[in-house]
């Protein structure tokens, strides 16, 4: 597909890649050969329901569980083996951005500094401004919002000036002004700087409007991975929105073409109404025509993209996220 | 090479969740009140006599409580070590009541090294991995480019360091609230030291006289070591446990078992192995009689160093390998 060609085609070099990751907790397999690659300058998203395996998955990217079998290579380096040099490369928040809450944000970005390598205190103004903390970051963690606690998390992780960056959940928690800045941050570190970035979530619509490529993982197993619009492009291919008047009228027309149905208010009317039709692409045209001979005035055509619910509807085979 | 800071976090951590400040308040209050109360109480006890009179007085006392009959063996066997031990301070002419800022400072070594110390070392060391867990931030720890073994040593580092410096904290009040209470001189004056029984005696061949400073460096390296080993085995105990109530629970049951069994089950031999029958590593050392047959300075040491090293090699092991799930 043209879209996977561009995507892979821009992408860099494989930073992280997860090989077959099995992780058992007695005799229930939480995660099952999972494996995927993460390039430099994109966005991967792992989707996938509460309870699917995603932070175990991460535990193990980033060394907190050890894998029963597979491995984790960052920048070609196995992680079990060199994992001093290979966590370099990593920066990191699991679950919650949990960072010492009776500490300041400056100390906890000191406290943090010293554990790398010579310089990243250097970079604590430069971050402090990249995620707007710079005037409360002499403050008490524990006075931080939610928001601000995320984003001292991720001026935490890119001290090393890591290639990828690993979020487990960005979003969770944040009211969607928060979710917002995050998306930026996220689309501003993997596009102007050229950092990996790997972000786990629950939410489709997230993943959908901040990822390059996607993994769709649940209970344990990898369903279906790709470039966004690849995925949706599967489901999305025939379906059409048009407005139209008489909708009913439009309804009749465009019935031999497809599947239609009545998307808004109005349905059965002589009004103006949104009808939502699943029409093979090669057939539109004709089915424009035929709704122009008959007399219906079209206001609008537009190609629907699925979201990734359908998507997920459709490889989980009907089970809800 | 980053090591130093690694040990500058976790002292960092000490200070801003106010660990140093109890220890401080609780060592100048408790010092303080037993500085003043012993002081009250001499006067009354000691009165203006002298002290040759009033300590064969005692011995007078001691040997009543003996002819009775009704002392239980275990307070016989101390009865005549004391007369033995009072006996010799007569002979050499030292008097074995004497008091001065110094002398108190020795005194707290003692006094301070099975309960108070080891109860500050884990004031330090029980929630020291444990806290990570429950705040969460064992997850940032554990994800920075140092590996495990190396998170733990400067934790270990810095809760060594804490009771290092807590111990000569202790030391340093006591003289001062000694030196208010009976004067700032005397560091020179000779002590008896090293009694030891032989057999239902004293031993008088072990008794030495040194000089009061370097008992008291000897007291408080022996109360320090106790509160060290003390220190890694509540580590341990927060490695294991991930809980700092657990964590501390355990260790303090284990304190205060330590100090109730030798009363309780004062025949029971096999607890000489404990570690917390041999936290009184001064007391082994200037020679009170040992609870337990068998326990001397350098038994304990050696005891105590097997649980240290038992417990670390433990912690470690345990740290390093175990996942993180919280």
């Amino acid at each position: 597909m043209s879209t996977a060609a561009v995507l892979s085609g821009s992408a860099g070099d494989i930073v992280l890649s997860a090989e077959h990751l099995t992780k058992r907790f007695g005799r229930r397999e939480a995660v099952a050969d999972v494996s995927f690659d993460v390039r430099a300058g994109e966005v991967f998203g792992f989707l996938g329901p509460n309870g699917a395996g995603k932070t175990t998955t991460i535990r193990m990217l980033v060394g907190l569980a050890r894998p029963d079998r597979g491995r984790v290579r960052i920048r070609g380096l196995d992680l079990a083996r060199d994992f001093e040099e290979a966590m370099g490369h990593v920066g990191c928040i699991v679950e919650a951005p949990d960072l010492y809450k009776y500490l300041t944000g400056r100390e906890n970005l000191l406290h943090f500094s010293r554990m790398l390598a010579a310089g990243a205190a250097e970079r604590i103004p430069e971050l402090a401004r990249l995620v707007v903390l710079s005037e409360r970051l002499d403050d008490k963690v524990s006075t931080y919002s939610l928001g601000m606690r995320q984003r001292l998390g991720i001026a935490q992780a890119l001290l090393g000036n890591p290639d990828i960056l690993i979020l487990d959940e960005p979003a969770n928690g944040l009211d969607p002004a928060g979710i917002r800045e995050i998306r930026q941050l996220v689309r501003h570190l993997a596009s102007d700087r050229g950092i990996a970035v790997f972000v786990s979530s629950h939410l489709l619509s997230e993943v959908e409007q901040t990822c390059d490529r996607v993994a769709i993982i649940h209970r344990g197993r990898t369903l279906a991975s790709g470039p966004v619009r690849e995925l949706v492009d599967r489901v999305a291919s025939d379906r059409l929105r048009l407005t139209a008047r008489p909708a009913r009228r439009a309804v009749e027309v465009l019935k031999p073409f497809g599947a239609v149905e009545i998307a808004g208010e109005g349905a059965g009317t002589d009004e103006e109404a949104a009808i939502d039709a699943r029409i093979p692409k090669a057939k539109v045209p004709d089915a424009l025509r035929a709704l122009t001979a008959a007399g219906v005035d079209v206001f609008a055509v537009e190609r629907s993209l699925a979201s990734l619910e359908e998507v997920f509807l459709e490889v989980t085979g009907g089970e809800t996220v | 090479m980053r090591f130093p800071g690694l040990v500058e976090n976790e002292m960092l951590k000490f200070a801003r969740q106010r660990r140093f400040r109890v220890v401080v308040l609780i060592l100048i209050g408790l010092i303080g009140l037993i500085a003043f109360a012993q002081s009250r109480g001499r006067e009354r006890f000691l009165g203006d006599k002298d002290w040759h009179v009033a300590t064969q007085e005692r011995m007078a006392r001691i040997q009543n409580g003996l002819r009775d009959g009704r002392m239980p063996p275990t307070m016989q066997r101390w009865a005549r070590f004391e007369l033995d031990r009072l006996q010799y301070h007569l002979e050499r002419d030292v008097n074995p009541d004497a008091i001065s800022g110094p002398l108190f400072v020795r005194g707290f070594a003692n006094a301070s090294s099975y309960l108070l110390l080891p109860l500050l070392a884990i004031v330090f060391a029980s929630d020291v991995v444990s806290a990570e867990f429950a705040q969460g931030t064992i997850k940032l720890l554990l994800t920075r480019p140092v590996g495990r073994a190396r998170v733990l040593a400067s934790k270990l580092v810095a809760v060594l360091l804490a009771i290092t410096l807590t111990v000569l904290f202790g030391g340093i009040v006591a003289y001062v609230f000694g030196g208010i209470a009976y004067g700032y001189g005397g560091w020179a004056a000779p002590v008896l030291t090293g009694f030891r029984s032989a057999g239902e005696r004293l031993d008088p061949a072990a008794v030495r006289s040194i000089a009061l400073w370097k008992d008291t460096v000897l007291a408080y390296g022996l109360a320090w070591f106790a509160a060290l080993c003390v220190g890694t085995l509540a580590l341990l105990t927060s490695v294991l446990l991930r809980s700092t109530a657990a964590a501390m629970g355990t260790m303090l049951a284990a304190l205060i078992a330590g100090t109730i069994l030798p009363r309780l089950a004062p025949t029971w031999e096999t607890q000489k192995f404990l570690f917390v029958t041999n936290l009184p590593l001064p007391d082994y050392y200037s020679g009170s009689p040992a609870p337990i047959q068998g326990l001397t300075v350098g038994f304990g040491a050696a005891t105590l160093a097997v649980w240290a090293v038992a417990a670390l090699a433990t912690a470690f092991l345990v740290f390093v390998k175990r996942d993180v799930l919280a």
